[in-house]
């Protein structure tokens, strides 16, 4: 006897497995039955809960496309660092536009020992950045690159899941077709920082995320 | 004294003095005793006092001590230095293979006499040789020269040494003196616990040693590990990727020698020698002592990669100048490491970061650290990776705004554009906190006085500025300067 409440039926359509809607993310849906999500948590809840690894992608490149340094990509990146250095494990930066200033980091709570900056000269850094990405020892790269192109970014990719380390790109540039996993555009304003989701490997969604200014 | 017993048992054979002591009997050489299959141990002691009495000069008695134990390395196989001017070795197992001890004592002559002659010290020296190291010493620094084959006869031929000759604190001899003992044979009159209690036990412990009655280990010496091997090429390389093959029996040859002496290499250098030009030199210093063959490999190819061929390669040749001695990494049982007891160190990391410090330069890897100082400058500072630096722990601030510091801190502040009144950088910007006021103190080379606000422009950007608080000599404006970036 087919049930006369459209709602009910409705709902059994959407509880069976069988059915996947595109809204939703396809590792979360993979991984809603234990519970269990395979990202490293970025430490803003609301980014958590629009991305399917509910966190940064363990394992992958990800990138943080900003108009100009500085408008608040490494408050998104201050929990992370905090997280990776308190369990033991290190990250290697490339290039950064300015030595970063170890008080600021260490009263943020990171291991300032385990942070070690790399500054190759140009035509040596996406060299290094593959080595470090390679090695199983590092946990973290972060690296601002200048120049990429798409094929740069592929072989980038490939080398961070040869090494199971995560690496995040900063860059200027909206590379179309790159090959990373997560592709981020990050917009600072008076008191918030506006994040766009421009790909997430797993989700057709492009969320628009309002974080604090400041990192938690 | 019932002497006739004791020179029939003893086997005294004066060895030809150097400085004649008083003559001792007939002399008598007897043979190491044939029935045995291993042969009896017997020791060779030096006694070389001029070593000693030259004023200590930089070092250069243990370098002499060190020249001296090397040459004996021809006569033996454990030589042992026994400072401050006596050696020791065993000649027992290679009596027959160089005929018998007058052959080994004229080998030991040729080979002092150049060496004393070159220092310009005299050249006489005292010897002895027993069953025992420490007879052996003892005999020698008395000025004896004797030959004890058996270890029946160390008794006896001990028991004429006087006791001022022992090396022993003035007061012990003093003791001995005013105690009626005079040579060791009356010390052996008294009862063996009297002796013990009265003169302690070291001093009965020496003489048992002595005497072959408990065990007397010596510390052999070994000489600095030296490594270098060379090999040709069989025509002249121009290409980099084809030395690599020589590159690895040449590794191959340098981890066989590590593994046999439980060592790991520190300071390799590879020398790639072209014809007529001399020859490149390609060096690697190791952060951390390494014996792996794979990690040698990578950091020299890399390494190489950077260097320039400027002619072609005949040869090459592999030198390490710096060893370390191997310490082995030890898991647990369970598999599961020691709770995080490596967060001291970035030992997992090192094999990368030799790795780029061997192709990108050691200063383009870099460490940062805290400083206990005001000056914001010299508060935060990079090094070179591996530099040491004092730990400073920085405790963790509240999240107040007055104290907040930027991740980007400017390596030269840079000057703000002002018009009319309001400061931009890309746009015009709005203070949200401060002012924190910085000054060093007054006897710091570099003064500051400057006042910290946190400001933000139209872009998004939060930045720490500051405002000078003396006006600068060249402008008449206290000038307002951007330092670092929150970012």
């Amino acid at each position: 006897m087919p049930t006369s409440d459209p709602d009910q039926r409705l709902r059994s359509l959407l509880d069976s497995p069988n059915l996947w809607r595109g809204s939703e993310h396809y590792v979360a849906a993979t991984t809603k039955a234990s519970g269990h999500f395979p990202g490293l948590p970025t430490g803003f809840a609301a980014l958590d809960a629009s991305l399917p690894w509910r966190g940064w992608p363990a394992n992958a490149l990800v990138e943080i496309i900003t108009p100009l340094w500085g408008t608040g990509e490494l408050q998104l990146v201050l929990p992370l660092l905090r997280r990776i250095s308190m369990a033991g494990k290190s990250a290697l930066w490339f290039s950064p536009p300015c030595i970063p200033y170890a008080p600021a980091l260490a009263s943020a709570g990171v291991d300032i020992a385990r942070m070690i900056i790399v500054t190759p000269p140009a035509t040596e850094i996406l060299w290094g950045i593959e080595k470090a990405l390679q090695d199983k020892a590092c946990a973290l790269v972060l690296a601002w690159p200048g120049h990429l192109s798409g094929k740069h970014i592929r072989r980038l990719q490939l080398a961070a899941l040869t090494g199971q380390t995560l690496g995040i790109l900063f860059h200027h540039r909206n590379i179309r077709h790159s090959a990373s996993v997560l592709r981020l555009s990050a917009q600072a304003e008076e008191d918030t920082m506006t994040l766009t989701v421009l790909k997430a490997r797993g989700s057709y969604r492009h969320d628009r995320i309002r974080l604090p200014w400041g990192c938690p | 004294m019932n002497s006739k017993p004791f020179q029939s048992s003893l086997a005294l054979h004066p060895l030809r003095a150097v400085r004649t002591d008083k003559p001792r009997g007939p002399a008598r050489a007897l043979t190491p005793s044939t029935g045995a299959r291993r042969p009896t141990p017997l020791w060779y002691a030096l006694w070389l006092p001029q070593l000693d009495q030259q004023p200590a000069m930089d070092g250069s008695q243990q370098a002499r001590l060190e020249q001296i134990a090397a040459s004996l390395g021809s006569l033996s196989a454990t030589v042992s230095i026994e400072a401050p001017d006596s050696f020791l070795f065993e000649v027992g197992s290679t009596l027959r293979y160089f005929g018998g001890i007058e052959k080994i004592r004229t080998r030991l002559h040729a080979l002092l006499e150049p060496l004393l002659r070159s220092w310009a010290l005299p050249h006489h020296f005292h010897e002895a040789a027993s069953p025992t190291p420490a007879a052996s010493l003892l005999l020698a620094r008395a000025a004896c020269n004797l030959l004890v084959y058996r270890k029946d006869n160390l008794r006896a031929a001990l028991g004429r040494l006087p006791l001022h000759t022992l090396s022993l604190p003035e007061r012990k001899k003093r003791q001995f003196h005013n105690s009626g003992l005079y040579i060791l044979r009356d010390i052996w009159r008294l009862p063996s616990h009297a002796v013990a209690q009265r003169f302690g036990h070291a001093f009965t412990r020496q003489l048992e040693q002595s005497l072959g009655h408990i065990a007397n280990p010596v510390q052999a010496y070994h000489s600095a590990p030296i490594f270098c091997s060379d090999l040709d090429c069989t025509y002249a390389v121009e290409n980099k990727q084809s030395l690599l093959p020589g590159i690895e029996t040449l590794l191959e040859r340098l981890c066989l020698f590590l593994h046999t002496r439980e060592l790991a290499a520190m300071h390799l250098h590879l020398a790639l020698v072209h014809e007529q030009q001399g020859h490149t030199e390609v060096e690697i210093m190791l952060r951390q002592a390494n014996r792996s063959h794979a990690h040698l490999q990578l950091l020299l190819e890399t390494r190489l990669n950077a260097v320039a061929l400027p002619a072609p390669v005949i040869a090459m040749q592999l030198r390490v100048t710096q060893f370390a001695p191997f310490a082995s990494h030890s898991a647990t049982l369970s598999g599961v490491p020691v709770a995080q007891e490596h967060s001291a160190g970035l030992d997992d990391l090192l094999p990368l970061l030799e790795q780029l410090q061997a192709r990108l330069g050691n200063r383009a890897v870099r460490s940062i650290h805290c400083q206990d100082e005001h000056c914001p400058e010299q508060a935060g500072l990079d090094r070179p990776f591996g530099e040491r630096m004092p730990t400073v722990i920085v405790p963790p601030r509240g999240a107040s705004e007055e104290t907040q510091r930027p991740c980007w801190l400017l390596a030269k502040p840079v000057a703000l554009r002002q018009e009319d009144g309001r400061l931009f950088y890309y746009s015009s910007l709005r203070l949200l906190s401060g002012p924190e006021r910085i000054e060093t103190h007054w006897w710091s080379p570099q003064e500051i006085q400057r006042d910290y606000y946190v400001a933000r422009n139209r872009q998004g950007m939060r930045l720490w500025i500051f405002h000078e608080r003396q006006a600068s000599t060249q402008h008449e404006t206290r000038d307002w300067f951007l330092h670092g970036i929150f970012a």
